[in-house]
C-alpha cells in the first residue's frame, strides 16, 4: 500500500496552465473556446461503496480546438472532491473488514481528451454530444481511529458527455451538460481492484469562438 | 487609458474564472473538524486466512483466560474485571457460527482443530511479525504470524484462530482496537456489540 500525500501543486499547475490557455483562446478565438463548469457528481458502484454522498465540490475546464461549424477536440481537466465521514459501516478489506466511524476522501482530477458534436447552428442554442478519453489521479484516503489508508494513483477512463452551450452575447456563452465517468483500472485504499464511477453535472461559462 | 471593451471583458472574465477556482479550493477545506468521541475510536478489524477452509474446522479450545501482552509482547498475568465476560461473549459466538468447543484437549488424542485465543496488549504495540511459543505451555502450539502489520492501541482485544496443526498464519484474527482500556460502565455493552460484530462481519466462519 503506497503512501503519498496529496499533490495539490501538480493541480494548481493544471489550473495555471489552462488559465494561460483561456487566455489565448481570448485571442485565437476564431478557432478555439474554453469553458469553466462548477460541478455536482453521484457516485456509483465501487464509488458509492467507498463515499455514498454526493459531491458539492468540483470545478472542470475545458479546452476545445473547433475543427468545423459542428465538431471540436480537446483536452478537459477537472478536480472533484467526495467526502464522507461514515459511522459503524463495515469495509471490506483484502483479506477481511473493518468496521468503526471513518473518514472517506477521494479526489478525482480526470485529464482527458475530447471530441464533441454540435447540433444547431453557430450564435444559436447548440446541444451537443461528446467523448472524453484519458483518465483520472485517484487520491483515496480511508481514516478510522488512529489508522489512515491512502493510495495514490492514475485510473484510465471514458466520460461520455451531452449538454447544451447557450449564447449570452458574441463570444460569451452559458455551457450545461452532464457527464458519467468509468475508470476501467483502478486499486482500492485496500488493494482490491475497483472501478470507480460517478455521474455529474456540470453548469458553467463558455467563450465561444 | 482608455479601455476598450474587449479588455473590459477579457478581466471580467479572468475575475470570474478566479472567483470559481477559489470557491473550489475554499470548499475544499470544509472538512469537519477534529471533533472525534470515544465511540468515534471504537474499531473492529478482522483478517482471515484466504486459504484456509473454515467448513472442516468443528472443534476449538480456548484458554479460560485473557492473556496480556507487555511491551516485548511477552504475556503476564493481570486479570481485567470484564475477561470472564468477553471470554463468554466469544465463545456465544464461537458457537453460534458452529463451533463445538472441545474440554481439556492435548497433543495426542483431543486435538482441537483450532485454537481461540484471547489476549491484549498492554502498551501501543505495532504488529506485522511472528510470536513464537510463549503459550505453547497451554497447548501443543509453536507460535503463529500476524497477516499484516498493524498499530495496536493500548488495552485492545485480539482474538486468535490458529491452527495447532501448522505453524503459520493465524486462520483468523479480530481487534477490537482500546476497547479493554474502557473504565466506562457502558464497557460490558461495547464489548458485546464489538465481539458481535466481529463475528458478524466474517461470515466465512459460519457453518
Amino acid at each position: 500500500m503506497k503512501i503519498i500525500k496529496l499533490k495539490y501543486w501538480q493541480m494548481f499547475a493544471v489550473f495555471g496552465l489552462v488559465l494561460l490557455m483561456f487566455g489565448t483562446s481570448y485571442s485565437q478565438k476564431e478557432q478555439w473556446y474554453g469553458a469553466c463548469t462548477y460541478s455536482v457528481s453521484f457516485p456509483s458502484g465501487d464509488t458509492k461503496a467507498f463515499v455514498e454522498e454526493i459531491s458539492w465540490r468540483g470545478i472542470g475546464l475545458d479546452y476545445r480546438y473547433v475543427i468545423d461549424r459542428s465538431y471540436s477536440v480537446g483536452l478537459f481537466f477537472g478536480w472533484n472532491v467526495f467526502y464522507e465521514r461514515a459511522e459503524n459501516k463495515t469495509t471490506q478489506t483484502e483479506n477481511g473488514a473493518i468496521t468503526g466511524t471513518s473518514d472517506r476522501t477521494l479526489n478525482a482530477f480526470p485529464i482527458m481528451a475530447n471530441i464533441h458534436y454540435y447540433f444547431g447552428e453557430r450564435k444559436s442554442i447548440r446541444p451537443y454530444v461528446g467523448l472524453n478519453a484519458g483518465g483520472y489521479i485517484m487520491n483515496q484516503r480511508f481514516e478510522t481511529g488512529v489508522f489512515a489508508w491512502e493510495d495514490d494513483g492514475w485510473q484510465w477512463g471514458v466520460a461520455p458527455e451531452a449538454g447544451v452551450v447557450i449564447p449570452v452575447e458574441r463570444d460569451f456563452g452559458l455551457m450545461l451538460n452532464g457527464k458519467y465517468n468509468y475508470a476501467f483500472t483502478g486499486e482500492s485504499v485496500f488493494g482490491t481492484d475497483i472501478n470507480n464511477s460517478f455521474w455529474q453535472v456540470n453548469v458553467g461559462v463558455v467563450w465561444e469562438p | 487609458m482608455k479601455r476598450t471593451f474587449p479588455q473590459k471583458l477579457f478581466w471580467l472574465r479572468i475575475s470570474f474564472l478566479l472567483m470559481l477556482i477559489s470557491s473550489v479550493f475554499a470548499l475544499q477545506s470544509c472538512y469537519p473538524g477534529d471533533d472525534v468521541s470515544a465511540s468515534d475510536t471504537d474499531l473492529i478489524a478482522t483478517f482471515f486466512d484466504k486459504e484456509a477452509d473454515f467448513s472442516t474446522k468443528l472443534t476449538y479450545s480456548m484458554p479460560d483466560a485473557i492473556i496480556r501482552l507487555d511491551e516485548d509482547g511477552n504475556p503476564v498475568t493481570d486479570p481485567g474485571p470484564n475477561d470472564q465476560f468477553a471470554i463468554n461473549r466469544i465463545k456465544s459466538n464461537l458457537g453460534q457460527a458452529g463451533f463445538a468447543e472441545l474440554i481439556n484437549p492435548d497433543s495426542l488424542t483431543n486435538v482441537p482443530d483450532v485454537l481461540v485465543i484471547a489476549f491484549a496488549n498492554q502498551s501501543t504495540w505495532v504488529s506485522g511479525g511472528c510470536y513464537s511459543s510463549w503459550y505453547s505451555y497451554y497447548y501443543p502450539y509453536y507460535g503463529w504470524c500476524y497477516p499484516v502489520y498493524y498499530t495496536y492501541e493500548i488495552g485492545t482485544l485480539l482474538i486468535a484462530m490458529v491452527d495447532p496443526a501448522e505453524s503459520k498464519n493465524a486462520l483468523w484474527v479480530a481487534a477490537l482496537n482500546g476497547i479493554l482500556e474502557d473504565t466506562n460502565v457502558s464497557i460490558q455493552d461495547r464489548l458485546n456489540k464489538g465481539i458481535d460484530q466481529a463475528f458478524e462481519q466474517s461470515p466465512y466462519l459460519y457453518k
